[in-house]
């Protein structure tokens, strides 16, 4: 499902035309304060220019509708690109039939329309059938592509029980056969979730966004009185110059309609007023694109203003599994020895773990890999959990060979007649206080046994986490990593790691309550999970991020789910939210700087001719009144055009300080707002000088 | 009886009131009356009134007019600034006539035209130049309402008529861009008209200062500039019939508080009390 | 010394001035405003009042009692002007008209000070000590009332109370404003000022003719109506009077009167909140935007440009002698920045540009230092605007001193800026429109013009100054000036007291690196940025077709 978020093509542009000139319509249009008063000058513009015709009079009504149709068009092309994905959506679940189990030992299976499907209902799924609604896998386990919904083609594995148990409608079963119990109600699947989602038609107004509308209500109020209770000052102006003829901007009766309204619209803050909802729908638009499925667009927003992100340490902050890090050598035994033994007596030891110690051998001694068929006369002993222990055990020359918790090694060692030395419990107890796990290796060569060294396993924290979490605290984001190991453990990862704090020894309960202090110090807090006993946390985290490898309570209980079940997204989640409300904050700035230049184009355009000292405010040196006018409208309404792609496409986030962001975003956006028009409007007015009726 | 609640608010409210304006309004000016007794803001604190052979002649603070019944100015005074109240203390004010009022009306002079007056006036009183900036020889605005199509501008850049709307007779100027510009008629209404002034060649510093031909604030200014009190000097001097320098002697340059806080001035009523101290009027 | 230099000195002196009292008086009005401790004399007034001093109000009661108190204000004022000729101390004066003893008591109950009348002849020396004198104590006490109930708001935490309007009330009159008043009346006095209760002394001219001198208290007056930026003058020449303004050092001193309080309130707002710097960068705001203002307005008056300005060789008319151009033109800064009005000389007659200033300082809201309390409270309004926007471009819901900024505080801080520009443009479009209106001018075309816009601005946003040629002793400037006044006093109050509730609620939301900083020179810019645009965007056009329109020659 993964769309190209490419540029903005004008075919693109072309092909929501059409929809744009449908938004025309007032009763979608009122919704949009800003825009809707445009709409109504434009309207009243056009009857006055029916009435009075004039080239002046219809360039400022085309344009003025122009504007209106430009505004409609950003909203209509962030609406088209989620119609495509949700095009992709709706074949995924197209014509589903179900398998559904009746109970009824006589006819044991019914075959009914996925869309009748209710909660609680049980069906079966077999190998290269479509799994027919969400639901948890109650028997079987199955291999299942999800790349309907995750773009992913690498099947992956489903099984009853624990925390993988949760399918997908639309999603296929590549092998085996398995029983789902479906846990979403009809019409309310995820797919159907989805497809609302990326047409916009579930958005809401987000709260940063109802307070950005309230003010611009406020300034565009501010304006139209602004432009209301010029025309009586006008009329005075008129009124006290006697000598001056009236112009077709200015008459006996005050501001010409068409200046006035020309005016008007120059001033209210078009130019965020119309992009306002695209850049909200490009804003989910964008959590789509990374497959990030978000329910609301509060929490998006809440993501920008996350301050404590709960990470779990497997899988996010490290590898999954710890791994060799250091053979040492107890008792004065060569390293090539131990390093030697190490290896061959964790060839039988599948654990992740076990072969770690393989690879390291070969990496840092150069051990060749060898495998288990290879040596002759040799008994393999498997990692057992009883044990604790794998080596083998060679009959020519007879001598075995046993790696493991070091307490079991040693054990062994005394088993064998062997003695334990001192050093051993004083490395083994070093590693541990590091936060690593210790394993010795002991050997047993006829009757007398003795400990050749330890293997230092540690947690591998992933690469360029420690940057990362130097980009989050630089954005005022405090990073806690969640584990279940013990505190010294703990300490050791965070400390490699570099996140701010952590708690060990984690129970869902004790997440649960770190949530609760933090909200309760006014912090924010961002989570992902995937578990069952992660739902509370996940409900009670203001962004809560469930995998969708989880299970179904999971995914209710969060306001997000992570179709990839990367639990690193949070942070790129996090950025989006930013990115989002930086875009509004940006051309909101942008637009209304932007009205400086128009009132130098405008004031001296109306007035000059009644006083004529009011041409030295015509700075830009434009060609006559009605060429001024015009091309601030134009100007006006061709930036909506030029700014649609930052709307879509966000404003560049680069993590840092609020400081610089807020320099670099006034820099662009508020200098550049004041600048542009200066030179656009008197670019456009080079050219509209040639149209007829322009002095 | 118990009052609904909002009467019980403004009940509190006109308590509160009560109390503070016996604070405030009472109390506070009293106590302040009663240090303004104590000997050194005894004097200020009741007007700062001067005496002239046991006679109070006014206050210090308070300029007076120095000019005879026919209310031409008496020139063995120092003369005060223009007044817009006549320097009466019961009506204390400006004129309040605004940077461009250039125009006379019928009824009103223009400021222009007021500054104009006064300075060729002040001129011929003192013997010194009374031309200004912006003045006709003759002592009013030299404004012209020019007539003719505006530019997109709002110039006149080709005029068809022009008049010199604060004359009524022979203008300051014979012709405009080509136009012969003619006096102003009574009665006529100019309004059509583009205001010109026209700056006219005089000094941008004139001879008779800057505070000498505007009124002042308050229309009680007791103080002039010392350039003022200086162009005086003679004129006075020739009335009582002094030499100069002694007049000048007299002059008592009041300079700014500090070193930097105001302007430096001359009192006027201290100055013609010591005139009148030293040189008898005859 | 040439005159530029002298003025800058001036200029320069007083900020030396406000710097040394800035800290010890800040930090003497945030222990007025914090210690729990109650004088006997304050207890006196709380059980005669009937209020619980240790009682606290949430944000509603504590409106409704600025709005009674105010009300109850306006009616006692009112009375007493129709009443006066039935009380002593009166001269003989009659009752003043209905229409201008209405808007003379909304005039100083909303510490407006507009003077629609003349003093020497219209007030008697009662109304003016214990009636108008009353109010500019307490009128300006109600703007730091309000201000402090703001702070509250920033400070405190999930609470619904803001303090005790009469507590706060009564401790600003009592241990600031009348203590500070006192001192400043003596000194006064020493400059000149008079204070008795006299009907006017007769004086015999040196040329014969009689001089009616009047007399009254006006020392005790004119300390407060420049201490709480009241600006109501005993005369009807206001501070250009000899008697109300004698010397060049008094004008100084009533410079700093009129700065001291607006400025030192950011010291009191830092204390309160917990942060100094946060004091420190509203105070870079308010002062870096009046030290520009002044110096401009210095600029256009020193630069005598304009027909008559030129005419004349200096903007001299309307201007005293011994303050001369540049201190008037700073007096004149320092009175439209704040909520003053007060005038030592007569604004109208201004250059244009140099007009132009004093009108563009008030449409600011006055906020560079602004009234007492009021130019505080009128800040932090741009402030909440300011963090809004500029908290988006930081991807964050904006905060301000640990409150977020949603869209409950965004209306009521949008209902506060949009108050006033609704009187003062839309009043203005009223009076050009009727035949009333127009008629009151002085001056004809775009200055007369000027002096309509001026009223309304001056009026709704409770200045008082005025482009004095306007005549407004008539019943539609006394009544349309009037409603401006009221409503662009509690309109702004309510919505201000709405936000400290609104704020008051929340929670504290910590400080991080990802919080924009607001004692930044990069943030107070940003916030003296949006205070000039939003204005300049308004007002422009308005603007255009009056000062400007005069003032700028091709």
């Amino acid at each position: 499902m993964r769309t190209q978020p490419g540029l903005l093509a004008p075919r693109q542009l072309l092909r929501s035309l059409p929809d744009a000139c449908r938004k025309l319509d007032p009763r979608t249009l009122w919704r949009n304060p800003v825009m809707f008063i445009v709409e109504i000058g434009a309207v009243w513009t056009t009857v006055l220019a029916a009435l009075h015709p004039s080239v002046f009079g219809w360039l400022i009504v085309g344009w003025l509708w122009l504007t209106v149709v430009f505004a409609n068009l950003a909203e209509a092309v962030a609406e088209g690109r989620g119609e495509a994905q949700a095009e992709s959506l709706r074949r995924a679940k197209a014509d589903v039939v179900a398998r559904r189990l009746t109970g009824d030992p006589d006819t044991p299976e019914e075959r009914i329309p996925a869309p009748e499907l209710r909660r609680g209902d049980h069906v079966v799924v077999e190998a290269g059938q479509i799994i027919p609604g969400d639901g948890d896998v109650v028997e079987g386990i199955a291999g299942v592509d999800e790349s309907a919904i995750t773009g992913e083609s690498a099947p992956v594995i489903r099984e009853s029980g624990g925390d993988r148990s949760a399918v997908t409608g639309g999603t296929r079963v590549l092998s085996d056969r398995i029983v789902v119990r479906i846990t979403q109600e009809p019409g309310k699947s995820f797919v159907d979730r989805m497809i609302a989602l990326v047409e916009g038609a579930s958005r809401q107004k987000t709260p940063n966004e109802i307070a950005l509308n309230i003010l611009l209500a406020a300034l565009t109020i501010v304006f139209l009185l602004a432009v209301a209770t010029l025309q009586p000052m006008a009329i005075y102006a008129k009124d006290v110059n006697p000598g001056v003829p009236a112009s077709p901007a200015l008459g006996e009766h005050g501001v010409a309609g068409v200046v006035l309204v020309s005016l008007l619209v120059c001033l209210i803050p078009t130019t965020i007023g119309a992009l306002l909802s695209a850049i909200g729908i490009a804003g989910m638009d964008r959590l789509v694109q990374r497959n990030v499925l978000a329910t609301s667009g509060r929490a998006v927003e809440a993501a920008g203003d996350v301050g404590t992100l709960l990470l779990d340490k497997t899988g996010t902050i490290t590898l999954g599994n710890r791994q060799a890090a250091a053979f040492l050598r107890v008792a004065g035994t060569p390293e090539d020895e131990l390093a030697d033994a190490a290896q061959l007596s964790s060839l039988a030891d599948e654990t992740p773990e076990g072969r770690s110690v393989v690879v390291f051998a070969k990496q840092r001694y150069g051990l060749r890999e060898r495998t288990p068929g290879e040596l002759t006369h040799a008994t393999w002993v498997p990692f057992t959990a009883q044990t604790r222990m794998s080596g083998v055990d060679l009959d020519d020359p007879k001598r075995s060979l046993r790696k493991g918790a070091a307490g079991a090694v040693a054990d062994w060692v005394r088993g064998h007649g062997g003695d334990v030395p001192a050093e051993l419990a004083r490395i083994a107890d070093g590693i541990s206080a590091s936060g690593g796990t210790p394993l010795a290796v002991g050997e047993a060569v006829d009757g007398s046994a003795r400990v050749l060294g330890v293997v230092h396993l540690k947690d591998v924290v992933k690469e360029g986490m420690r940057e990362r979490f130097g980009e989050m605290r630089r954005m005022g984001i405090r990073t806690v990593m969640i584990t279940g190991d013990n505190p010294l453990t703990a300490k050791a990862i965070a400390d490699e790691a570099g996140v701010d704090d952590y708690l060990a020894e984690a129970r869902p309960e004790d997440k649960l309550a770190l949530i609760r202090t933090e909200q309760a110090g006014g912090r924010l807090v961002a989570m992902t999970g995937d578990g069952t006993n992660d739902a509370p946390a996940l409900a009670q985290a203001d962004v809560g991020v469930a995998m969708n490898t989880g299970t179904s309570a999971a995914k209710e209980a969060g306001n997000m789910v992570d179709l990839d079940s990367d639990p690193t997204k949070l942070i790129e989640i996090v950025e989006i939210g930013k990115q989002l409300l930086i875009t509004r904050g940006a051309l909101t700035t942008f637009s209304i700087a932007n009205d400086v230049a128009k009132y130098f184009a405008i004031i001296p355009a109306l007035f000059a001719g009644l006083y004529p000292g009011l041409a030295a405010l015509n700075v830009m040196r434009l060609h006559s009144p009605q060429s001024a006018i015009l091309s601030a409208v134009v100007f006006n309404a061709l930036v909506i055009v030029a700014l649609i792609p930052p709307a879509l496409r966000g404003v560049p986030y680069r993590p840092g300080g609020a400081s610089r962001l807020l320099s670099r975003n006034l820099a662009v956006y508020g200098l550049g707002g004041l600048a542009a028009p200066f030179a656009g409007i008197k670019l456009i007015d080079l050219l509209v000088r040639y149209l007829p009726g322009m002095s | 009886m118990r009052y609904p609640r909002w009467l019980r608010l403004h009940l509190a409210a006109l308590r509160a009131l009560l109390v503070l304006t016996a604070v405030l309004g009472v109390a506070y000016p009293l106590a302040v009356y009663a240090v303004g007794r104590l000997p050194g803001l005894h004097d200020q604190a009741g007007g700062s009134f001067v005496e002239l052979d046991g006679r109070t002649v006014g206050s210090a603070l308070i300029g007076q007019s120095f000019t005879g019944p026919d209310g031409k100015p008496l020139k063995r005074y120092f003369q005060s600034r223009p007044s817009s109240g006549g320097h009466d203390p019961m009506a204390s004010g400006a004129s309040n006539l605004g940077p461009e009022d250039v125009v006379d009306r019928p009824g009103r002079q223009s400021l222009l035209t007021q500054v104009c007056v006064r300075s060729k006036a002040i001129g011929e009183l003192n013997g010194v130049s009374g031309a200004r900036p912006f003045c006709t020889p003759g002592g009013a605005g030299a404004v012209l309402a020019v007539f003719g199509p505006r530019a997109a501008d709002g110039t006149v850049p080709r005029p068809t008529r022009v008049v010199s709307v604060n004359e009524s007779h022979t203008p300051f100027m014979a012709s405009y861009k080509g136009v012969r510009v003619e006096p102003a008629r009574p009665g006529e209404d100019y309004a059509k008209g583009l205001v010109v002034p026209v700056r006219g060649d005089a000094p941008a510093d004139p001879a008779v200062p800057p505070d000498a031909v505007t009124a002042s604030g308050s229309g009680l200014d007791p103080d002039i500039s010392p350039a003022y009190a200086a162009i005086q000097a003679g004129r006075v001097a020739q009335a009582r019939g002094v030499p100069p320098a002694q007049v000048e002697r007299l002059i008592k340059e009041q300079g700014r508080a500090l070193g930097f806080m105001g302007e430096p001035t001359v009192n006027v009523l201290k100055l013609n009390i010591a005139l009148d101290r030293a040189y008898p009027a005859r | 010394m040439s005159t530029t230099l002298a003025g800058i000195l001036f200029i320069g002196s007083l900020l030396m001035a406000l710097a040394v009292v800035y800290r010890p008086l800040g930090d003497y009005m945030y222990r007025v405003y914090t210690r729990p401790s109650h004088s006997r004399v304050e207890r006196a007034v709380y059980r005669t009042v009937g209020a619980d001093p240790d009682g606290e109000q949430t944000w509603g009661a504590y409106a409704r009692s600025v709005l009674a108190f105010a009300l109850v204000g306006i009616l006692f004022l009112y009375g007493f002007q129709r009443l006066q000729n039935h009380l002593p101390l009166s001269l003989g004066r009659t009752p003043v008209k209905p229409d201008q003893a209405w808007n003379t008591a909304v005039s100083f109950v909303t510490n407006t000070n507009w003077q629609s009348y003349s003093g020497e002849t219209t007030m008697g020396h009662l109304v003016q000590m214990s009636g108008l004198a009353v109010q500019n104590f307490v009128s300006a006490a109600m703007g730091m009332c309000v201000a402090v109930a703001l702070i509250r708001g920033f400070v405190r935490k999930k609470t619904g109370h803001l303090g005790n309007f009469w507590v706060d009330l009564t401790r600003t009159c009592v241990r600031i404003l009348l203590p500070i008043a006192f001192a400043a009346a003596i000194v006064l006095i020493a400059g000149g000022l008079v204070q008795n209760f006299g009907g006017g002394h007769v004086a015999d001219t040196l040329t014969g003719a009689h001089q009616q001198i009047p007399g009254g208290p006006v020392a005790s007056q004119e300390a407060i109506k420049e201490l709480g930026t009241n600006g109501g003058g005993f005369y009807n020449a206001n501070s250009a009077h000899p008697f109300e303004n004698a010397t060049a050092w008094t004008n100084w001193l009533e410079i700093l009167l009129i700065l001291v309080i607006p400025f030192s309130l950011c010291r009191t707002f830092g204390r309160m909140v917990g942060q100094n710097r946060q004091g420190y960068a509203i105070l870079a705001v308010m002062g870096g935007i009046a030290l520009v203002s002044v110096t401009l307005l210095n600029v256009f008056q020193l630069t005598h440009h304009g027909t008559v300005p030129a005419a004349a060789g200096g903007s001299m008319e309307g201007v005293e002698m011994r303050f001369g151009v540049a201190n008037s033109a700073t007096f004149a800064g320092a009175t439209t920045l704040t909520s003053t009005g007060a005038v030592d000389s007569f604004h109208d007659s201004y250059t244009s540009l140099g007009g132009m200033m004093t009108l563009l300082n008030m449409m600011l809201g006055e906020v560079a230092p602004g009234g007492t309390g009021s130019g505080l409270y009128g800040m932090l309004i741009l402030a909440v605007v300011t963090v809004f926007v500029a908290g988006l471009m930081v991807g964050r819901t904006p905060e301000y001193l640990g409150k977020k900024i949603g869209s409950r505080e965004i209306k009521f801080a949008a209902m506060y800026f949009l108050s006033t520009p609704v009187l003062v443009l839309g009043g203005t479009a009223v009076a050009l429109a009727v035949p009333d209106g127009r008629a009151g001018m002085l001056n004809r075309g775009a200055h007369g013009f000027s002096e309509v816009l001026y009223a309304f601005t001056s009026a709704s946003n409770n200045n008082g100054s005025a482009f004095a040629g306007l005549t407004v002793n008539t019943v539609f400037y006394d009544t349309a000036l009037g409603l401006c006044m009221a409503l662009g006093r509690f309109l702004p109050i309510v919505f201000v007291l709405a936000l400290a509730g609104s704020l008051a609620r929340q929670g504290r939301v910590p400080e991080s690196a990802g919080t924009l900083p607001t004692h930044r020179p990069q943030f107070a810019g940003m916030l003296a940025g949006v205070t000039v645009v939003l204005v300049a965007l308004t007002f422009l056009p308005a603007l255009a077709l009056g000062p400007l329109a005069e003032g700028i020659r091709s």
